[in-house]
Parts: structure tokens; C-alpha cells; sequence
């Protein structure tokens, strides 16, 4: 348990995050599965994201734009970012979009602990 | 980077996380079939927000069938077997064909007669195939008999049931116990249920009875008559093959579903599948009545639900507090209110730009963030980015932006 602790919950804001929690909300709310089993399977999402992220997946990017909003705060960096391009690594294409948050944890912290 | 490799990854990760929690579940004596229950809301909510092509979409309305079936090449090698199975069975002298009491104008010694009635036997033959699953009633529940430690799985489950819906659950559970027990004797079973059945009859018959008696009367009299037909032909009322019901005279009698599997033979679905698989068809008929519009997730419906009550006591605060005089206008009063107002309608606008940022927004690691004067260069790593209704993951990212 306590090394599952080391892994941010800031993927289980995006969709695979958030799906997955709507999905244990309905098990929970159906009495299929206690809350406490919930948040487990939370954690080793956790872990099991960071740890897929570094290990299968291969591709860059670059992106430039105009940065609105920026901030720091407990080892977190947010960046709001207007008029964003993506450029995808090899021939994939660009993609724009007007306006971006960025949420990003320190990759050190992770490793380190 | 690029699309294409959202949906392997994904996959992985729920492949992963369902196979890590595997044993908490079984820690705290939760069935296989929940599980897999979550893996399948899971993806099958993943597919509804349709940020990338998942390999689970080609096939989402039998992702079950999928799994158990084997590669399709073997499928018209398997085909003949049965056919051959039927045909030696009916060509054999008689003895399946005895117990289904056909009309009296068979002549059953005579070899060219039942050769000739095989297009009915063949269509009467799947009554001892039928027979197996109700009588073991093992397919019907597949999660009871799964996990390590069936019998306290099952008495849980039972006494589970017992708690929640009292003697009501009286069948379920009989149910369970035989499945625990084995095969122990389903007619018992059907005893008791008919018993149930029967105790509800009367009070169920008896306002009907008041109000209209003759017409009742009628309907059973009818009722009887095709009964007593049907069995002559070797049918049960319901329109069932006789052997397969719970008795002859009831008038409640389970519905089973039916699906093909890869060799063609007729399997009964599970009570799970066919909630799954009506649940599917209900969300899709759902999601095509209302264009998709309702069907936001839930943090953003609940997110405009709470922005309406705040405006809404922002604008209804104010005039109660000052009372009686209608003549001020509402601006005038938000010049007068104190601080709070102010907050909220801030608040509003940062609501409202996060609420945009919910469709463009990346999760990420920095390895490094630099700032020369105005100009920022950070290297991230392992994210996931949504742009567009599209979603990305990589590696690794740098980026430029000026401030």
C-alpha cells in the first residue's frame, strides 16, 4: 500500500480518470462494492497510469503559444495557454486549439520517493 | 504522438487496474462478475465520451460473446457435428421420441413413418438439451460457482438476499443453495415456487373475483381448454416445450433469453448479460432522443446546476435584505451590496473559464520549467492531453509560450 501512495491522483481527472470513478460511483451506489474498495482501485489506477504512461507510450510533441496564466503552487505548475499549436511527432499534423490548461506535477517527486 | 495509440493504452491500463484489484476483491469476498461489471461500465462509458477509437468499439454490443467464442475458422467445421447429432438420435429406434406423447396417429412400429415425421422431431429435439441448464441451473448464475470459496460466497449472497427483501427473496435463494449444493433436487425448488405461487393466487384472484367472476371463470374455463390441448400436443400453455416449465398449471414462468454461440447452439444468457445488454439499448435509445445534450458527465451538470443557484442568489439576496422598495433598480443595488456579491460574480467567471478549460486540458509530469524574461520553455513528460474532443498521450513534450 504505502508504495502506491507515491503516484499522483492528477490523472484521475481526465477521462480514463473520470470514467472510472463514475463507474465505482455506480457500483458504490448499487451496494455492489464498499467505498473503501473504491478508493483502492483508485490508487492502483494511480499506479497503474503513471506507470503505463512511462513504460508504452513512445511519442512527442512540441507545442507553442501565448501563455495567459501561470502558477505554482505546492510543487504543482498550472499554465493556462492561448492560441495553442500542437505539433505531433513525425508527420501526424498540427493541432490548434484556442485556449489550454496545463496541470503538471514534478516528475522528480515520484521517481524519488 | 498521435491518436491511434490512445486506445491500446487505455486498454492497458484497464486491463491492468482490473487485474491489480482482483485481489482486493477477493479480500473483501466481492464476485468476479463485479468486477467485470466495472470493466465493462468502464469502457463503456470511456466509448460514450468518444475521445478516441477504443478496441473494445468495434464489437460494444457483444463484448461478452467475444471472449468465450472461439476463432471463427473452426465455426463451419463445428456446424455439421450437431446436425449429425440430431439425425442419429431421431433415426434411432425411439427413444427420444417416446416420452414426447405425439398424437396417437403414429404408428411406432413401422420404420418409414418417423422417418418421415423427422422435421418435427428435429424441432421437438432440443427438449433434453434445454433440460441440462434448467436443471443444474448452473448457467444461470456463473458468478456463484466462480470464486475460490463458492459455499460461503453463496451464503453471503443468500443471506444478503434474506436481509434485503425478506421472504420475497425466498426463490433467489433457493436458488443460490442449489447451486451451492450441486444439483441437489430442483424439484424441490419448483415445489416451493409453485407453493409461493399458489399462496399469492388466492389474494391476487380474490378482487377479481368480486368484480368480475364470470368473466374469470370464462377465461380460466378457456384457459384450461387450451391447456389441456397444448399438453396434447406435448406443449405447455405458455407455448414452451413441456419439460422445461415449472409445472403445468401456473401462469408465471421465467422468460429465458436465448443467444447463439460461435458453433450455433442455442445458450441461455445470464440474468447479468441481458441487463447489460437492455441497459445498452436503453442509453443508446437515450443518447438518440436527446442528441447527447443531457447526457453530460456528471461533474458538469452538477457544476451548471450550482453556477444557477449562486446567480440566482445573487440576484434574489439583495431585495430581501433591503425589503419593501421595489423602485431600485438592480444595479443600483449592486453598487450598494457589500463584498460578497462581488465575490460571487468573480467566482462565476472563474467557474466559467474552468468549465471551458474542461474540453482542452493536459495532465502531465515537468521535468523542467525555464523562464528568460517573458518567454517560458518547459519539457514535460508522460500526459495525456485533450484537445478537440480528441485525446493524446506522449512521451515527452516541450513547449514554448511567451507570457
Amino acid at each position: 500500500m504505502a508504495a502506491s501512495n507515491n503516484f499522483y491522483d492528477l490523472y484521475r481527472h481526465g477521462s480514463l480518470g473520470l470514467t472510472l470513478t463514475d463507474a465505482l460511483d455506480e457500483l458504490i451506489r448499487d451496494e455492489s462494492i464498499t467505498p473503501q474498495l473504491a478508493m483502492k482501485v483508485l490508487t492502483q489506477f494511480d499506479r497503474v497510469v503513471a506507470e503505463t504512461l512511462q513504460e508504452k507510450v513512445k511519442a512527442r510533441l512540441t507545442f507553442k503559444g501565448s501563455l495567459d496564466t501561470y502558477r505554482f503552487c505546492d510543487e504543482v505548475w498550472t499554465f493556462l495557454i492561448r492560441n495553442v499549436t500542437f505539433k505531433m511527432e513525425g508527420n501526424q499534423g498540427t493541432v490548434v486549439a484556442d485556449k489550454v490548461k496545463i496541470v503538471s506535477c514534478s516528475a522528480k517527486r515520484n521517481e524519488d520517493k | 504522438m498521435s491518436n491511434v495509440h490512445v486506445g491500446p493504452v487505455y486498454e492497458s491500463v484497464i486491463q491492468g487496474v482490473i487485474d491489480a484489484v482482483r485481489v482486493d476483491f477477493e479480500e473483501n469476498g466481492v464476485e468476479d462478475g463485479v468486477l467485470e461489471d466495472l470493466k465493462k461500465k468502464w469502457q463503456m462509458k470511456l466509448s460514450q465520451l468518444n475521445v478516441a477509437q477504443f478496441p473494445w468499439d468495434p464489437k460494444p454490443d457483444q463484448p461478452s460473446t467475444a471472449q468465450p467464442a472461439a476463432p471463427p475458422a473452426p465455426v463451419p467445421q463445428a456446424a455439421p457435428p450437431p446436425v449429425a447429432a440430431y439425425t442419429q438420435s431421431t433415426l434411432s429406434p425411439q427413444t427420444t421420441a417416446q416420452p414426447l406423447s405425439l398424437p396417437n396417429n403414429i404408428q411406432p412400429h413401422s420404420n418409414g413413418i418417423p422417418i418421415k415425421q423427422e422435421p418435427g422431431l428435429a424441432r421437438s429435439e432440443p427438449v433434453p438439451i434445454k433440460q441440462e441448464p434448467g436443471t443444474t441451473s448452473q448457467p444461470m448464475h456463473p458468478g456463484y460457482n466462480n470464486p475460490p470459496h463458492p459455499n460461503m460466497a453463496a451464503a453471503r449472497a443468500a443471506a444478503a438476499l434474506q436481509n434485503k427483501f425478506g421472504d420475497g427473496a425466498a426463490a433467489s435463494i433457493n436458488a443460490i443453495h442449489n447451486g451451492m449444493v450441486g444439483q441437489v433436487n430442483p424439484a424441490q425448488a419448483q415445489q416451493q415456487q409453485q407453493q409461493g405461487h399458489q399462496q399469492q393466487h388466492p389474494q391476487q384472484q380474490h378482487p377479481q373475483q368480486q368484480y368480475q367472476q364470470s368473466v374469470a371463470n370464462q377465461m380460466q374455463q378457456r384457459m384450461q381448454q387450451q391447456a389441456q390441448q397444448a399438453q396434447q400436443r406435448g406443449i405447455a400453455p405458455n407455448g414452451l416445450p413441456n419439460a422445461q416449465t415449472d409445472g403445468p398449471s401456473d401462469e408465471c414462468w421465467e422468460a429465458v433469453m436465448m443467444r447463439r454461440n460461435a458453433e450455433g447452439q442455442a445458450v441461455e444468457m445470464g440474468r447479468v448479460e441481458i441487463d447489460d445488454l437492455l441497459h445498452a439499448q436503453i442509453a443508446a435509445r437515450a443518447k438518440q432522443m436527446e442528441g447527447g445534450g443531457l447526457m453530460l458527465p456528471l461533474k458538469q451538470a452538477t457544476k451548471t446546476r450550482s453556477l444557477d443557484n449562486k446567480k440566482s442568489r445573487a440576484t434574489a439576496g439583495p431585495s430581501q435584505v433591503d425589503g419593501g422598495d421595489d423602485d431600485i433598480k438592480d444595479e443600483d443595488l449592486d453598487d450598494d451590496a457589500i463584498n460578497s456579491d462581488l465575490d460571487d460574480s468573480d467566482d462565476n467567471k472563474e467557474d466559467d473559464d474552468e468549465e471551458d478549460d474542461m474540453g482542452h486540458m493536459m495532465l502531465c509530469m515537468y521535468d523542467k520549467v525555464q523562464r528568460v524574461k517573458n518567454k517560458w520553455y518547459c519539457t514535460l513528460k508522460d500526459g495525456v492531453l485533450t484537445v478537440n474532443g480528441k485525446e493524446y498521450v506522449f512521451h515527452k513534450a516541450t513547449g514554448e509560450y511567451e507570457w
